[in-house]
């Protein structure tokens, strides 16, 4: 190893290890966390600071006041620089306190704490909006059926276009709002130019926060003992001292551009969306190694440093328009960043038929090594799903993997992704409290096609809701809490002078996310096996053991529980999961919105709230108990084989089978074994699995690779194993950084086998 | 072999999707119930017995006692709480383990129809298309039950599946020769060349299994010869030398393989009223795995261990 590859492994050393620092400390301040790391560093002394208000409650909504406000918040917020790192900055909460609802107080730990859901009263609900806005009069009905994160004000999840302020820097970004504001409202007065003060505001104090790095880079840099750390720290200075108006020039100057957006844009709403971060790359990475200002090691560096800054979505791979793979250097490079760096990392790998297997490889094998890595977007349900829209196959290519489970077109397309998720199981609930209460009972009350009319009408009444609230959504939003990060970077919001959400991209196609699947095409299955054919109970003793949940009644729970489950193949369970997520599909895209007419887009994911949502159900007739999870995605529950076994082919032609093919995801999740991956042959099955499940019409893989044994002790005891990453979801977190509710699927998952 | 009308059915104890070690590829494993051999070590006791067994998990019992009316052999008691199980009245009907939701009492092996088996194989065709992989008929023996085997193997590889056998290749030379056509690929234990040890060790003598050997190897199937490495068995250089050399003059050999042995089946014998011979036994390292792979490569064959 060369003296300065030593030293960039000694810097990347350093920052993850501040950053198992930090996670410790933000876990003995804050408590569980079951989100990913977002990049805050924890902050203990008190920021002097107040919001702007026009509102008689004093809350700061609406681009006005929030530009102003996050101008100020800019001004004072704290100065941060790792003296490791190849970039300054990093931001110290989830938000900015007394703005659009956020409170210092409770907004620490995770946005959605299991205390506020819990509480699931939907009051206050969106607190990010105006109190005079939120819609009350769907609680009621968004309450009973279980849908308490129906999309409402959700911001962000959508993606930039990075190209934008990569060419134009933050002075060019400001020219250009001016510009616009200028065309649009030509004469002084003459029309609200609310939109264009927030943005030019915000620009203005990302430019003052910058200058207060300069100085502390400086600063430091006079302190600073050791040479190449001083050397390093003048560079900083130099390099923010052009950023602060000028577009970057060189490799390390786009990261430390990107580092700034990622500040500010999780500081905003804790959006995470970078973009195709090796195709942004490349050119600089070209120019620099190319005139040998830089060489791969310190490349790798300066994504490390990246990667410790925040860890915002981001995808490698896939296709250009023209159906080139987009395999390049950068790629690889961006594997071997994360693999130094092991710290929780998003970027996803996009698979499609003619790619570069050598890169699908190389992060299968990091994966072994580190437990976890990239996840993986595939372009076969992805792409053929989008082009179902009308869109072309060129544009379907361009949407990249940057969120949890949701890919989208950079700058274009607003899909209110990863928010709106409806429970799939309470409908059933209801379903039979309705078959029994007709008096006296109806004589078909025991017939599956009765039960499933009255599935139809409850699930179809549960979309209707989630849908006017969507209207509500798109008509709000705007003027209480502005895309205002976002339409910087995305076509057409400063152009036209309109918020993202409101009319300000092209396209609009809104995600919804069913949840519980397995848990509710195995009822459907249980019912109809044990009650309408083998009568061994009816379904008014069914209903007398779900209210009890099943107290004394083990045996009869089991029964239920060992019907064929779905994932098993062929069994009517199977079935019975195609016919409700063919039933989702088409309640959710058949019809538009209402008011709006707002195409929306359905798929199949819990993110990790299968706790939060299985917390207010009652038992359900798969013999599962009152409170325990929900299932996952549309993954078949834990055991679904009868003989158990790494069922993953079978439950991958599950997740297939169930598919929406509309463009949005319904996500694999896949447990599998060190020991299996590093056998003989391991590595070349997983990556032909994958394969096979683009193939199938698959639209993401979310995978670890662990050793039981770790899991199991780490569950028991977090702090013996700090550093043990996991995907929970779409994202990777320390997996003691997560509630212990949190924990427990993945350790079923995993105990279970795939 | 004369083909009898109606459908062909065998007795499956088990098939194991995504199995990544029995044969290249993703594939899907069918395990076969009966096997003529009776290795002290093996892995799979459930499947050593032609006929279905009931297999009894007693820390899964919940008490309820249906079983006690399931069966019409009185098999079953409920003594003080606990149920009690008199293994010598059951005849393997299954009627308990159906009744069983605890899933204490689990049947080992279930007949099933070649065309039910193969339509939870070909499930998987994606899978084996993007690596190559397929269908694998293990034991058990699969020659054992030749009509099923050849049915299921013929069916997958017109669908153009992969096949592959798992075979111990003590079996007549008429049932190889049936199933030989629709097999893409036999894998072959040889455990040892010593023709008393092998008699000691798995109650058979190993002249049909060599001359089952040379018929593949003749036969041009393209053949691998494994062998399990058991302590005080073949867990010598000499030992796996004999082996190795009888293998590199076998036509179409693709590979030698010497796998680790793994006593990891102490819970199934249990479940089956069985003792365990082989539960003392511990696996050979590392070092030795290498030394005796370095000891068969001197035949200029291809080696690999696990
Ligand atoms: S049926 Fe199963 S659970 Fe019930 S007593 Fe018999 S063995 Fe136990
Ligand atoms: S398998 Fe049949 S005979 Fe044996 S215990 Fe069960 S019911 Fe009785």
């Amino acid at each position: 190893m060369t003296a300065t590859s030593t030293l960039y492994e000694t810097r990347i050393k350093a920052l993850r290890a501040t950053k198992l620092e930090h996670t410790e400390e933000k876990l003995a301040r804050y408590g569980s966390f079951d989100v990913d790391d977002h990049g805050y560093i924890p902050w203990t002394e008190p920021i002097a600071f107040e919001p702007v208000s026009s509102h008689p409650s004093g809350g700061c909504w609406g681009m006005k006041d929030i530009g102003e406000s996050f101008r100020r918040w800019l001004e004072v917020h704290p100065v941060y620089i790792h003296p490791q790192s190849a970039i300054a900055g990093a931001w110290v909460y989830k938000g900015i306190p007394g703005v659009a609802g956020f409170e210092l107080a409770e907004g620490m730990g995770a946005p959605d704490s299991p205390k506020e859901r819990e509480a699931r009263t939907l009051a206050n609900y969106p607190r990010n909006w105006r109190p005079e806005d939120r819609p009350t009069h769907l609680y009621e009905k968004l309450v009973a059926y279980n849908t308490y994160s129906p999309g409402i004000g959700h911001p962000n999840h959508f993606g930039p276009d990075m190209t934008i302020g990569l060419s134009l820097g933050w002075g060019g970004l400001l020219e250009k709002v001016r510009r616009y504001r200028g065309l649009n409202s030509p004469a002084e007065g003459a029309a609200d130019t609310t939109f264009y003060d927030g943005e030019e505001n915000l620009i203005l104090g990302m430019q003052a926060w910058i200058r207060r790095h300069v100085d502390h880079a400086r600063a430091m840099a006079r302190l600073e003992d050791d040479e190449a750390t001083r050397e390093n720290l003048e560079t900083i200075a130099q390099i923010n001292e052009h950023l602060v108006h000028g577009a970057p020039r060189t490799f390390r100057e786009a990261i430390q551009f990107l580092g700034w957006f990622q500040c500010i844009d999780r500081m905003w709403a804790l959006g995470g969306a970078l973009g195709q971060i090796d195709e942004l790359l490349r050119p600089w990475y070209e120019a620099d190694t190319g005139s040998g200002r830089e060489t791969d090691e310190s490349i790798i560096w300066q994504l490390a440093s990246l990667f410790f800054n925040d860890s915002h979505y981001s995808q490698i791979g896939g296709q250009g328009p023209d159906g080139r793979d987009l395999t390049s250097r950068m790629s690889f490079l961006v594997l071997e960043a994360m693999h130094r760096i092991r710290i929780p990392v998003n970027v996803a790998l996009r698979v499609h038929d003619g790619m570069d297997r050598s890169l699908l490889r190389k992060a299968l094998e990091f994966m072994a090594a580190d437990g976890t890595g990239v996840d993986f977007a595939l372009s076969g349900g992805l792409d053929e799903g989008f082009m179902r829209n009308g869109y072309p196959a060129g544009l379907a290519r361009m949407r990249a993997k940057v969120g949890c489970n949701w890919t989208a077109l950079p700058g274009t397309e607003y899909g209110s992704q990863d928010g709106t998720r409806l429970c799939l199981a309470t409908p059933l609930l209801l379903a039979i409290d309705d078959a029994l209460a007709a008096d006296p009972p109806a004589p078909d009350v025991a017939t599956m096609d009765a039960l499933w009319q009255r599935y139809v009408h409850h699930l179809g009444l549960a979309v209707a809701t989630v849908k006017a609230g969507k209207d509500i959504h798109m008509e709000r939003q705007a003027d209480n809490y502005p895309e205002i990060v976002l339409n910087l970077f995305c076509h057409g919001p400063i152009e036209r002078g309109l918020d993202a959400s409101a009319g300000g991209l092209d396209i609009i196609d809104l995600a919804f996310d069913g949840i519980g699947l397995a848990t509710t095409a195995d009822s459907f299955a249980a019912i109809e096996q044990r009650v309408t054919q083998e009568k061994k109970l009816s379904l008014a003793e069914l209903r007398r053991h779900l209210e009890d949940d099943f107290e004394s009644a083990e045996p009869v729970r089991l029964m239920l529980a060992t019907v064929r489950r779905y994932g098993s193949g062929g069994s009517r369970a199977d079935e019975w999961a195609r016919r409700i997520a063919e039933l989702w599909t088409s309640l959710v895209r058949d019809t538009p919105t209402e008011r709006g007419h707002w195409t929306c887009m359905p798929g199949l994911f819990s993110h990790g709230a299968t706790s939060g949502f299985g917390r207010l159900l009652g038992a359900t007739p798969n013999g599962r108990r009152a409170g325990a999870p929900v299932s996952h995605s549309a993954n078949p529950d834990p055991g679904f084989v009868p003989g158990g076994g790494v069922a993953l082919t079978a439950k991958a032609n599950a997740v297939a089978s169930t598919q929406s093919h509309w463009g949005n995801t319904t996500p694999l999740q896949v447990e599998i074994d060190t020991g299996l991956m590093n056998g003989m042959g391991g590595t070349d099955a997983v990556a032909d699995f994958i394969m096979a499940h683009n193939r199938q019409g698959g639209t993401l893989i979310n995978m670890n690779i662990v050793r039981k044994e770790d899991v199991i002790e780490a569950h028991e005891d977090p702090a013996s194993h700090p550093d043990l990453m996991i995907r929970v979801t779409g994202y990777s977190a320390y997996f003691s950084s997560l509630s212990r509710e949190y924990r427990q699927p993945i350790v079923d998952r995993i105990i279970a086998g795939g | 072999m004369a083909e009898t009308r109606g459908p062909v059915s065998g007795v499956v104890t088990d098939i194991q999707r995504f199995s990544i070690h029995d044969g290249p590829g993703i594939r899907t494993t069918v395990f076969v119930k009966g096997c003529p051999l009776r290795c002290f070590w093996c892995h799979n006791p459930e499947a050593l017995a032609p006929q279905p067994q009931l297999q009894c998990f007693p820390d899964r019992c919940i008490g309820c006692g249906d079983c006690v009316d399931a069966c019409p052999q009185g098999a079953h008691a409920m003594r003080d709480g606990a149920h009690r199980f008199d293994r010598s009245r059951c005849t393997g009907c299954g009627l308990c383990a159906r009744t069983c939701y605890a899933r204490a009492l689990v049947m080992a092996g279930e007949v099933k129809s070649a065309d039910e088996v193969v339509e939870e194989v070909l499930r998987d065709t994606a899978f084996y298309e993007t690596s190559g992989g397929g269908v694998t008929i293990s034991g058990g023996e699969p020659l054992q039950q030749p009509r099923f085997t050849r049915a299921v193997l013929a069916a997958c590889r017109e669908a153009g599946v992969h096949t592959a056998i798992e075979t111990a290749g003590h079996v007549a030379r008429d049932r190889l020769l049936a199933v030989l056509p629709v097999t893409d690929l036999v894998m072959m234990d040889i455990k040892t060349m010593d023709p008393e040890l092998h008699r000691d060790a798995t109650g058979v003598s190993h002249e049909r299994i060599l001359e089952s050997a040379r018929l593949v190897g003749e036969s041009g199937t393209p053949l691998i010869i494994r062998t399990p490495v058991v302590p005080g068995v073949n867990d010598t250089v000499e030992s796996i030398d004999a082996i190795a050399g009888f293998a590199a003059g076998l036509r179409s050999l693709v590979s030698y393989e010497l796998l680790r042995f793994h006593m990891m089946a102490g819970s199934k014998y249990a479940a089956l009223g069985m003792a365990c011979p082989a539960a003392e036994l511990t696996p050979p390292d590392d070092e030795l795995m290498d030394r005796l792979t370095a000891a068969a490569a001197r035949h200029a064959i291809a080696v690999t261990h696990t």
